[in-house]
């Protein structure tokens, strides 16, 4: 047990470590510690300002700030408890989804809300509430969480479940670590009906099209998303493909499965300085991408190729370069997807805006708080970073206020408060339980500082 | 059969007490924090399905080791694995006697007093191994660590007794001089050489229980900074500033 003498909560300096959102946006040199016993979660009245750090792969600088430790919480990864009659599982918090999979595969159960790299942590995911391969069915990460253990330096450890204390239990939950830190956490895994998915493809000839057959496919699908080709401005625009999977039918469970190791992380997603995604790439990437759905109209893909398309998306993201992309996605109401489909067009073509990525998913929630939900189609965008994307995402701001959409703050680096205060109507009462729960503000990061949480 | 770590919540001791479980075996998991302890010992027992014990006690004080012979198994142990440290930044030859005590004890006596409890045992048995963590730390004696690393110096000279005592024996004793690990002791420290991680040494370990190899240095690129360390001469030895 090679430690320091005092293993308890930072009330001094750490030595600063320079960290950086996953869109290559904001840079901050910030204090990072890295605990390890739960020594460390004790109480303290003159608590430095901190904020919880899983894996570090939010697009947004929600687990550092300027002048706040970045507490580090990957060594508590543990499976507390296993009920292997209801799948009800306890885990700390800083498990990934990964090891997550590879402990609950062999034993006949998954997580159908999952986001797609398996480095990440179940507190950043319930930190960010984040959503699966179908959140019109199957919701946002909040719907799997039966109950969690939540640590503030001036309150101590608090049992937190929609039962017991459901206001905080609520906002922690999509809560970006401002209430304070999620130690563990009790899940709500579901059988396993097989080890594989039957994926099917749905080529389209436009975006609406495919936003139509995305809605209509969601009710009844364990897998649905579309992908549009966005590189071209005439009338290919938005061409794309919509991919639908059920699980096949099969054994449940399955022998032990081992995750491809990776090293990525938001530091090192990147070698080379500048992107390599221009509109003749893009392109030539986008046909070549195209072909490969198209190839064939129904796929078996094992569930962890389905659930972690991991090489192809550290691939994608580090063609960005280090100058990074920026990232808009946002849930657009199903009756003005056409609308913003094509001024997403226009202002593309006329900013002459190089969209590298197009992908859309069913949404069917209600937000509450800060969440990320709601009804309608989410589009996620991803262009290069450049002074001309730039003023792009700033006309998307002003679009999705407009269509009366919502932006997920947790993929936006740069979301200004004003945008985030149009489209988040909910977002006071979310400010007012902080102020009652911890009037000190212990925890803050750049986020919420830019957003005035 | 079951394996005791004392030392065993976190870094290197957390990794061997993972890789033992991996491979089946069951354990005996000592160190200062039944919350830490009920949550590794929860782990190894969900994930890997292996009997785990667990006893909370404060390595500073030797003769609290005394509890250990109490555990239902404590028969069965038939190895004994010490990643135990505990270091201070401030360990300069100037903390108050009781700092030096703790830690001594937790380097070095507490060490001392557990193989004292289990060797007959391991000696009756004719088998077992007995594995000692020292450090790079202890090659030469410096401004830095000073008592950390005399305690450790002390640990090594005791598993070399230790070897002696047992050599006609079944029971091996292995000692591993260790440089960086990437723990929380080295976290976010600058380091002149790279920090090993803690599974890897975890895996070397394991592997060797059973084997006499005496004394080892780890990571291997350790072994020749050792002999030049060790074989400067003072005039040069005290210029340096590490």
């Amino acid at each position: 047990m090679a430690c320091n003498e005092s293993d308890a909560w930072p009330v001094g300096p750490s030595k600063p470590q320079l960290l950086t959102t996953m869109d290559g946006g904001v840079q901050i040199a910030a204090a990072l510690e890295r605990p390890d016993r739960y020594a460390f979660f004790h109480k303290a009245e003159d608590a430095l300002q901190a904020i919880p750090r899983g894996a570090g792969f939010s697009f947004a600088a929600a687990s550092f700030g300027a002048d706040v430790i970045s507490i580090d919480l990957r060594s508590f990864d543990r499976v507390l408890d296993f009920d292997s009659l209801s799948g009800h599982i306890e885990v700390e918090a800083g498990i990934s989804l990964g090891a997550l999979f590879e402990f609950l595969t062999p034993r006949g159960y998954y997580l159908p809300v999952q986001p797609g790299h398996h480095r990440i942590t179940v507190g950043g995911c319930i930190a960010a509430n984040v959503h699966g391969k179908n959140p019109a069915r199957d919701g946002t990460f909040v719907t799997q969480v039966e109950s969690l253990r939540l640590f503030h330096p001036r309150h101590g450890c608090l049992e937190l479940s929609p039962a017991k204390e459901p206001t905080l239990f609520h906002a922690t939950c999509g809560g970006v670590g401002l209430t304070g830190i999620i130690i563990s956490a009790r899940l709500r895994a579901q059988r396993l009906p097989s080890t594989s998915l039957c994926v099917a493809h749905h080529q389209v000839a436009t975006i609406a099209e495919g936003a139509s057959l995305l809605r209509e496919q969601s009710a009844h699908r364990d897998l649905t998303y579309a992908w549009f080709d966005c590189a071209r401005f005439g009338h290919t625009f938005g061409r794309g493909v919509v991919v639908t999977g059920e699980f096949a039918s099969g054994q449940r469970g399955a022998p032990a499965v081992k995750l491809p190791p990776s090293r990525f992380s938001p530091e090192t997603r990147a070698r080379l300085p500048f992107t390599q995604l221009n509109p003749v790439s893009v392109r030539l990437i986008n046909a070549a991408y195209s072909r490969s759905l198209c190839r064939s109209n129904q796929t078996n893909v094992p569930l962890a190729k389905a659930l972690y398309p991991t090489r192809a998306s550290e691939l994608f993201l580090s063609l960005f370069g280090r100058r990074g992309f920026h990232e808009c996605q946002a849930i657009i109401p199903h009756d003005k997807v056409t609308a913003y489909v094509e001024q997403v067009r226009e202002r593309a073509s006329h900013g002459r805006v190089c969209i590298a990525l197009a992908v859309a998913k069913p949404f069917d929630g209600k937000s509450e708080l800060v969440r990320f939900d709601g009804s309608g189609v989410s589009f996620a965008i991803e262009v290069p970073r450049t002074a001309a994307a730039a003023q792009f995402m700033r006309e998307i701001d002003r679009l999705v206020v407009q269509l009366g959409g919502r932006p997920n703050l947790i993929k936006d680096s740069r979301l200004p408060r004003e945008i985030f205060e149009a489209t988040y109507l909910d977002c006071d009462r979310f400010r007012s339980v902080l102020r009652q729960w911890d009037p000190q503000r212990v925890f803050r990061s750049e986020l919420s500082e830019r957003l005035g949480l | 059969m079951s394996t005791l770590v004392l030392g065993a919540s976190a870094g290197l001791g957390r990794a061997l007490a993972r890789e033992l479980a991996t491979r089946g075996e069951n354990l005996v998991l000592v160190a200062r924090d039944g919350r830490d302890l009920a949550a590794e010992a929860a782990n190894l027992r969900t994930a890997y399905g292996v009997a785990v014990d667990c006893l909370a006690l404060d390595a500073a004080v030797p003769h609290e080791a005394e509890r250990l012979t109490g555990l239902p198994n404590a028969d069965a142990i038939r190895h004994l694995i010490f990643p135990i440290g505990m270091g201070t930044e401030d360990d300069d030859g100037l903390l108050p006697p009781s700092r030096v005590a703790a830690l001594v004890n937790t380097n070095l006596t507490s060490v001392m007093a557990v193989v004292s409890l289990f060797l007959p045992q391991l000696l009756a048995a004719d088998s077992g191994t007995v594995v000692g963590i020292g450090s790079v730390a202890a090659l030469r004696g410096r401004s830095h660590n000073i008592t950390y690393a005399a305690a450790k110096r002390g640990l090594e000279s005791y598993f070399e007794s230790l070897r002696h005592r047992t050599a006609a024996t079944g029971v091996r004793v292995q000692f591993y001089r260790l440089g960086y690990l990437d723990t929380q002791m080295s976290f976010g420290r600058s380091l002149p050489f790279p920090k090993a991680s803690p599974q890897a040494i975890a895996d070397i370990i394991t592997r060797n229980l059973g084997k006499d190899i005496g004394c080892v240095t780890l990571p291997r690129f350790w072994r020749p900074i050792s002999w030049v360390v060790r074989a400067l001469p003072w005039p040069l030895y005290r210029r340096l500033h590490f």
